[in-house]
């Protein structure tokens, strides 16, 4: 079985246009939640949101942006970030040796959105022609493969809040299979749409705002949490097999070692503990780790009632009395929920923790839950002398679950 | 048109240039011809026709807009 390991991440998230600047304002607990700035906001119970601030429009030409929704336009920039890290040039006849395998819940939601206004309420005869190869699933995907002139296998998952999680899971199993020696791995998400928003309200998931301090609202393990903030942005990975990073002299970031992925099979929305920790165990499995080893854990952390202590009592399942000791972060309270994306961001965002040995925190926790009694690096960033295990959760609306672990990287 | 919305240049832009070569692929000649057909409200025949160059586009609008009566200089600004 090849080694699989991380030699570029890429980051185009609500806390700026790169990784490097995701890592830096996550440990400074800064916050990218922000009211909406939108003519239509006002249809919405709460303006909060966390989008992308970055100009994309001056990235692509007009003719390049005809086919491109946002959701590629951010694929694209976290995936060139990414490439260039790596220092590879698909172009060549390594493109035939790498895949894409890339996440996203509602792939172009701003063309699919603009393509009901017109033809349902303003009754426009016809959309634009290019609708459907803006809005399908896997239009970042093909983007990605025209861009880069990568040509192995390509495969869209689309798993809800875990589908860029599933995407880096199978890249690393096809890596480490031996069917392919490089992947781009990753996913977006741009779905701050009107209509998107609204069915997200109904749903009853969505953070109440703070009034006086709304960057605050989304408050991850805190007894006050009322749910998630909806995001927007897209993260990459290269993955590569380690001989051919080693033979190439590339610097290698992290090892990616298991992978987790079960269902809960029990409810389309409500998370389970069992599921949870089945993921959990086949990551550390196929890691060959114990419990013990692992030093720091990216949670799921939504910020919904039910979702974190769910997870508080997976993680206590998991890893027994050591679980007290693991310092857990729900990045989430700062760069918001971005769904098909999430897996990714916070893959980037672990490797940065990694790297740097510095613990995120978990802003926003400020009230107690005896229900969800971890440590939850609440007081700030934490440094730790000893962080060469990470794991990051991530479960998704459908009963799926997916864990990841990597792993300081040794020769 | 194609300057404006394409963000192709205007050295660029000539009756023999080849789509292909502007970058202007299949879909994107569609949705040009869409825009034409809103800007000047023609309808196109909705048959096959062979356009390789930006002269190909201009004498189809130019047949389609003389067969349905329609002035393609209305309302432009005079030259």
């Amino acid at each position: 079985m090849a080694r699989v390991v991380v030699t570029g991440v890429g980051a185009l998230t609500p806390l700026g246009a790169d990784a490097v600047t995701l890592v830096e304002l996550l440990n400074q607990g800064h916050s990218g939640i922000r009211p909406l700035v939108s003519p239509w906001i006002k249809n919405l119970v709460s303006p909060l949101a966390a989008p992308v601030l970055t100009p994309l429009e001056n990235r692509f030409s007009k003719l390049r942006r005809l086919m491109l929704d946002r959701v590629a336009q951010m694929s694209l920039w976290a995936t060139s970030e990414a490439i260039a890290q790596a220092g590879l040039n698909f172009a060549e006849d390594i493109g035939l040796e790498c895949g894409i395998f890339w996440g996203t819940g509602m792939g172009g939601a701003t063309t699919l959105e603009a393509a009901y206004v017109e033809s349902l309420l303003n009754n426009a005869a016809r959309p634009r022609p290019t609708t459907i190869v803006m809005l399908m699933a896997n239009a970042s995907t093909g983007q990605i493969g025209m861009e880069y002139k990568i040509r192995g296998p390509s495969t869209t998952y689309s798993s809800a809040c875990s589908s860029s999680a599933v995407a880096i899971g199978e890249a690393f199993l096809a890596i480490q299979s031996g069917r392919i020696r490089y992947a781009v791995a990753g996913g977006a998400e741009a779905m701050l749409t009107q209509g998107a928003m609204k069915a997200w309200e109904s749903l009853q998931t969505l953070a109440k705002a703070d009034a006086q301090h709304p960057e605050t609202s989304c408050r991850p393990f805190s007894k006050d949490r009322s749910g998630f903030i909806l995001g927007e942005g897209a993260a990459a990975l290269i993955l590569e097999d380690e001989s051919s990073a080693r033979a190439r002299g590339a610097t290698i970031l992290a090892e990616l070692v298991g992978y987790g992925n079960t269902t809960d099979a029990t409810h389309i929305t409500q998370p389970d503990v069992d599921g949870q920790v089945r993921a959990m165990r086949q990551a550390l499995n196929q890691a060959r780790l114990n419990p013990d080893q692992v030093h720091h854990i990216n949670a799921h952390g939504t910020g919904t009632l039910v979702g974190d202590a769910v997870e508080t009592r997976a993680i206590k399942a998991m890893f027994g009395e050591t679980a007290k000791h693991i310092p857990i972060s729900a990045t989430k309270a700062l760069h918001g929920h971005l769904m098909g994306a999430t897996g990714a961001v916070e893959m980037v965002a672990l490797l940065g923790t990694l790297n740097t040995r510095i613990v995120p925190p978990t802003a926003h926790l400020m009230q107690p839950d005896p229900e969800c009694d971890l440590d939850y690096v609440s007081e700030g960033a934490r440094t730790l002398k000893t962080l060469d295990v990470v794991m990051s959760n991530s479960f998704g609306f459908g009963g799926n679950n997916v864990v990841l672990i990597a792993r300081r990287y040794q020769p | 048109m194609l300057v404006e919305e394409f963000g192709l240049t205007a050295e660029q832009v000539h009756p023999d240039s080849k789509l292909e070569e502007l970058g202007v692929d299949s879909l994107a000649t569609v949705e040009f011809m869409f825009m034409l057909e809103d800007k000047f409200e023609l309808k196109m025949s909705g048959e096959p026709v062979t356009v390789k160059t930006v002269g190909d586009i201009a004498r189809e609008v130019d047949v389609v807009a003389a067969a349905q009566g329609i002035d393609l200089n209305a309302g432009m600004p005079p030259q």
